[in-house]
């Protein structure tokens, strides 16, 4: 109970929207409750009919609204199914849209503009995932739990009505599949649920490394130390999912021994309780017979209930996501044109690092500027761009755009900064979709444009479906060199006085990378240019060179310049070019 | 409807039958409990005294035991076998997965197979726990419930007897509707769970854009639609679910009402007919059970099919033809007009490649990005088979392919990318060398300038790293991958992938001079577009879509002005 108060206590993902959609949630109960009370009606009212039948009576007026009531109930049990299904899952489904909005907003607080890594997709298909997991928690759990409850208190003060005793007998003996069990696989199926999960993580873990690492396995020829490395945590699995088993059909038998004891109390009652008269005794067909569709719900509400470990994961994995939100600073905009980027004493770490990724870096860059950067992995040069464009709040120092402190400049940021990267994202869309959210405003023709000015022109209207070819999942319609042309045509129609590339052509050739980058600075000349690149092909394109180390700027200068006076820089370009 | 596939199973029949003796006892009990129960409640109803339903109670007690006991005892006698079935076929997959090798892993995704593997074969012992049973019990209990009705009264067991037509064609509904969901829903499903990871993964693209605050509602309308549309056709699916239990439900009204009538006429006596309308509910039950659980089922259904399709997947064959080698300056390596074409494409990647290797060399692989450079290697390294037979010859040997374990343990294959397994840095290093001694790993990490860095960290060459442990750089990873070469000298093939084409220049150049001393006493293979790295080599292939257009010695190519000095003026940088 602790558990489930706590998992609850900062949710904003399952209430709230129980409150929201209150309506359709009542008759989706209600209807489910109906169902059930319709089967067991109908058993109840054909026992009572036949026993009636059994004696006789004079006219068939006597068992006339039997009749009528067994055709209606027959009717009504599966129409309210019916009913009851649609509203459920409509209702489901409606919340999923909600859900996947706000964990779109969720994820959109935090996401960068700069980004290196494709790995954060796995974090974001098991986010998609819990989604649907709060879905089933709804359909499997929650309304036949409550469905469930609503039956047991109307049976229970149904036959408390006629005698207390035996209803305090059904409020026991029912009370033991409804409540005492559902709790208890609760609690034993989360312990096994926790491990079973971490057995499979490592499984999971294991078997992707496997996977991933294949052709050395394959080459190395250890087939049997391949195999091995997977059979004791397959057995783990199997020894638990065993026992997990053996645990649910032990319990169903269970179950079924306490719809035993209801069966034998009810028909021992009656049998006391209805044999006063022979009218009476037509009501001990009636509910003996109603006993077995009454109690059907409940046989499941057990194991609902022990799904519930997964689900709460899932639920306090998406709640978590709403920790941790940003200080929100004033929004403002430029009244005049972009004249300077002045970066000061700029110094940053991270929350959970123990050094300074930037430090102390400070530069100006006047509009047509176009600076270069360069170092190793890990020196700070994403952080660094992250800080520029505002994704991060510096330590220290400040990015100022006309003397305006970039964070106050988020909500204008994209007039300010077209960004070219490593993996531009083209959408699962048309080609001229995907270009012309560069401007949403743009007209077909201008879109068109762009195309044409990087140089794809030929190719795109060479395609059976021109613009609207679709570009495919990530874009694999095209090729690398090509996606980043798309992504830069995309950019002009931005037309952002500053640009920023972050090392756009890594993977290319250097045949296609010569190419991308003339077309880059040849379009892009009268915008300020800040290059991260990771060699120096097309160098020759920018007025200044830095290389940075350890969050500071170390070697800088024009590249003809450092080519005369550096010969590290030398010996570099040198060896980039082939002449060594 | 019924998978066919499931009694193909080696050792199922003998289940089937065993399972077929136990549903049939339990079908005897659950007449005989609806048999007690209807006695007891006629003694009660002729106001005969409590004593006189003791002993039907005890028989009705007894069966329903009997009969949930069957249940326990039909899951015990199945599991058992299921577990073994599901198990073999999990051993199955990862043997076959081992055989297939990374082009199999390239083709359907490194995510598909852990799944499959995983949650696949997981499904598919649910599948086959659910469905074994339920067929059976399907197929047993109404008929022994019939039978004993028609022996009560033949005119409901008739009336039971010819409703289950419509039932049955309403199941065949039911299975089309679900087909066609399946089908449409799990692709719209795809689609819309692809568009919103879709959407998710293109984040810091819409936020360069300065859209991606809009781009909520977008998120929202899409699965809108999505929920629209698959209402429509769960509306499907659901009305069949709905005539088939509108049919059950009103044919026990049916059966009542008319009992009552019958009861009236006195045509019948109460025990028969509250005997037949206790069991006309479990004579529906096992198809309800069935169509119940039937979208249930299709998940493990449709794993089971991912699982037989990469199980019956053709492999390379033939790994042993090579005799046992070592190669030496002797040795000799010949491809004669290899072809390559990758399944399910009509031009092929690789065009009559002739190459003629003896000893030691280091021979740089060249051409621009899609002329087939990888693609050779990968023939070479035999991850790729060619497409015609004994093409290929190593001392003289023909081979139908590269794929020969022989082969396999005199090369080590380093990618652009080197995969860093989740495990120690020295067990990453002594990946190929069993039992190898730390001496010797610390002396091969030194030589592929490792020293420094590990240093630096915490546990030295105990470190953990890969995956979700210390994230190593991708100049380290090559020097990894390097002393995994200097540590094996048995290996004396080297296949390089572009191996520093994504490291900065910086790391590049350090790197540069780690590796050179290693292609000393090598047959190296180098494919890359670094220029610089031609002057290291002794030999140079050009490639061109495909084909190999030029090879000889650097100095004489240049010489030459044909693809080579071409290629090189294509690529090479201005002077600054």
């Amino acid at each position: 109970m602790k558990n489930l108060k706590k998992t609850f206590e900062n949710d904003t993902w399952v209430m709230p929207y129980l409150r929201k959609y209150k309506g359709l949630l009542v008759l989706v109960l209600f209807l489910g409750f109906m169902t059930f009370f319709s089967g067991g009606a109908l058993m109840f009212n054909s026992g009572y009919l036949i026993s009636e039948a059994a004696r006789q009576p004079a006219s068939i007026i006597y068992i006339y609204v039997p009749v009528v009531l067994a055709r209606a109930f027959g009717i009504a049990r599966p129409v309210f199914r019916y009913v009851e299904r649609l509203t459920s899952h409509n209702w489901v489904l409606r919340i999923v849209s909600d859900f996947r909005k706000k964990l779109y907003q969720t994820v959109e607080q935090k996401a960068s503009a700069i980004q290196r890594s494709h790995q954060t997709g796995d974090i974001l298909s098991i986010l998609a995932d819990d989604i649907d997991h709060i879905e089933n928690l709804y359909l499997r759990t929650v309304f036949p739990m409550v469905i469930g409850w609503l039956l047991y208190i109307f049976m229970v003060i149904g036959v408390g009505s006629l005698n207390w005793g035996v209803g305090l007998l059904m409020l026991l003996l029912l009370g033991i599949i409804t409540i005492v069990m559902p709790l208890a696989s609760v609690a034993t199926n989360g312990v096994r649920e926790f491990k079973q999960h971490q057995i499979q993580h490592t499984f999971y873990t294991n078997l992707t490394d496997e996977v991933l690492g294949l052709g050395d396995w394959l080459i190395s020829g250890r087939y049997n130390d391949f195999i091995n490395l997977q059979k004791k945590p397959i057995k783990s699995i199997a020894a638990l999912r065993k026992r997990d088993h053996y645990f649910q059909w032990w319990r169903s038998f269970l179950v079924q021994i306490v719809i035993l004891l209801t069966t034998l109390v009810l028909l021992v009652w009656s049998a006391n309780q209805f044999t006063s008269s022979k009218s009476l005794a037509n009501w001990v067909a009636a509910f003996a017979l109603a006993i077995f569709p009454a109690v059907s719900p409940f046989v499941n509400m057990s194991q609902g209930a022990s799904e519930w470990p997964v689900y709460k994961r899932s639920i306090e994995r998406v709640n978590a996501l709403d920790d941790g939100g940003v200080q929100p600073v004033e929004q403002t905009s430029l009244a005049e044109p972009f004249n300077q980027l002045s970066i000061n004493n700029l110094t940053f770490k991270y929350a959970d690092g123990n050094r300074n990724v930037v430090k102390n870096i400070s530069m100006t860059i006047h509009p047509g500027e176009k600076v270069a950067l360069l170092g190793p992995s890990g020196t700070g040069k994403s952080t660094f761009l992250k800080l520029v464009v505002g994704d991060l709040t510096p330590s220290d120092g400040q990015v100022l755009i006309n003397q305006q402190n970039i964070l106050s400049l988020q909500d204008v940021r994209s007039s300010l900064f077209g960004i070219l990267d490593q993996q531009p994202y083209l959408f699962d869309t048309t080609v001229m979709n995907n270009v012309r959210l560069g401007n949403v405003n743009a007209s077909d023709q201008q879109v068109k444009d762009a195309i044409a000015a990087v140089g794809l022109k030929d190719l795109i209207e060479s395609l059976p479906d021109k613009y609207d070819t679709q570009v495919q999942e990530a874009g694999k319609r095209f090729s690398g060199g090509e996606r980043q042309r798309l992504s830069l045509a995309r950019i002009l129609l931005q037309d952002a006085p500053i640009i920023i590339l972050d090392e756009p052509t890594v993977s290319l050739d250097p045949i296609t990378e010569k190419k991308l980058l003339d077309k880059v600075f040849e379009l892009l000349h009268d915008k300020t240019i800040i290059w991260v690149t990771h060699h120096l092909a097309g160098i020759a394109h920018v007025d200044q060179v830095r290389f940075m180390e350890n969050g500071q700027f170390d070697m800088q200068g024009t590249p003809q310049e450092l080519y005369k006076t550096q010969p590290r820089f030398r010996q570099l370009y040198d060896l980039d070019r082939g002449r060594v | 409807m019924i998978d066919k596939r499931l009694f193909d199973l080696p050792g199922m029949k003998k289940y089937v039958v065993i399972l077929g003796i136990l549903v049939f006892i339990q079908a005897i009990a659950i007449i005989a409990q609806a048999r007690a129960l209807s006695i007891a409640i006629v003694n009660l109803w002729n106001l005969q005294s409590i004593n006189t339903i003791i002993g039907p109670i005890i028989v009705f007690t007894v069966a329903f035991l009997a009969r949930h006991l069957l249940t326990v005892a039909e899951n015990h006698v199945l599991f058992p076998f299921v577990e073994k079935t599901s198990g073999d076929m999990r051993e199955d997959l990862m043997a076959k997965i081992f055989r297939l090798g990374p082009a199999e892993i390239d083709k359907r995704g490194t995510g598909n197979i852990v799944t499959m593997a995983l949650e696949g074969i997981d499904q598919v012992q649910t599948y086959l726990m659910l469905v074994v049973i339920k067929i059976l019990d399907m197929s047993i209990t109404p008929w022994l419930i019939l039978l004993y009705v028609l022996f009560l009264r033949w005119e409901q067991a008739i009336f039971l007897f010819a409703i289950f037509p419509v039932i049955i064609l309403f199941m065949i509904i039911l299975g089309l509707a679900a087909q066609s969901k399946a089908d449409r829903q799990y692709e719209g499903y795809q689609w819309l769970s692809n568009h919103f990871v879709d959407t998710l993964r293109g984040l810091p693209t819409l936020k360069q854009l300065g859209l991606s605050k809009r781009y909520a509602d977008n998120v929202y309308e899409v699965s809108e639609s999505y929920r629209k549309e698959t209402m429509s056709t769960l509306r499907i699916a659901l009305t069949s679910t709905f005539a088939l239990d509108f049919f059950t439900t009103l044919s026990i009204a049916v059966v009542a009402v008319f009992l009552g009538f019958d009861l009236m006429d006195g045509k019948v006596m109460l025990l028969p007919a509250l005997t037949i309308l206790v069991l006309a509910p479990e004579y529906f039950l096992p198809i309800r059970n069935f169509a119940n659980d039937y979208h249930a089922t299709l998940n493990g259904k449709n794993a089971m099919s991912a699982v037989m399709d990469v199980l019956h997947e053709p492999e390379m064959s033939q790994r042993e033809v090579l005799p046992d080698l070592k190669w030496n300056d002797d040795s000799t390596l010949k491809l004669n007009q290899v072809s390559l074409t990758y399944p399910g494409s009509k031009e092929p990647t690789l065009k009559d490649i002739s190459i003629d290797v003896k000893g030691m060399h280091k021979i740089g692989i060249i051409g621009a990005s899609g002329s087939g450079k990888s693609t050779l290697i990968n023939l070479i390294g035999g991850f790729l088979s060619p497409d015609g037979q004994n093409q290929i010859s190593i001392n003289g040997q023909p081979l139908p392919h590269l794929n020969q374990a022989n082969w396999q343990k005199n090369f080590l294959y380093i990618p652009q990318n080197p995969y860093l397994f989740h495990a120690t840095l020295a067990a990453n290093i002594s990946f190929y060398v069993a039992g190898a001694s730390e001496a010797a790993i610390t002396s091969a990490a030194d030589k592929a300038g490792l020293s420094d860095w590990i240093k630096t960290l915490p546990n030295g060459l105990n470190t953990m790293i890969g995956e979700g442990a210390r994230t190593v750089s991708g100049g380290q990873a090559q020097r990894i991958a390097l002393a995994r070469a200097f540590l094996d000298p048995n290996r004396k093939v080297l296949l390089f992938d572009e191996p520093t084409a994504h490291l900065d220049i910086e790391t590049e150049a350090g790197l540069k001079q780690d590796i050179l001393p290693v292609f000393n006493n090598h047959l190296v293979f180098f494919a890359t577009h670094r220029l610089h790295w031609i002057g290291e080599m002794d030999y140079v292939l050009v490639m061109d879509h495909g084909r190999l257009v030029e090879q000889g010695i650097p100095d004489q190519l240049a010489q030459r002005n044909g693809d080579y000095v071409k290629l090189r003026s294509e690529m090479e940088a201005a002077d600054l």
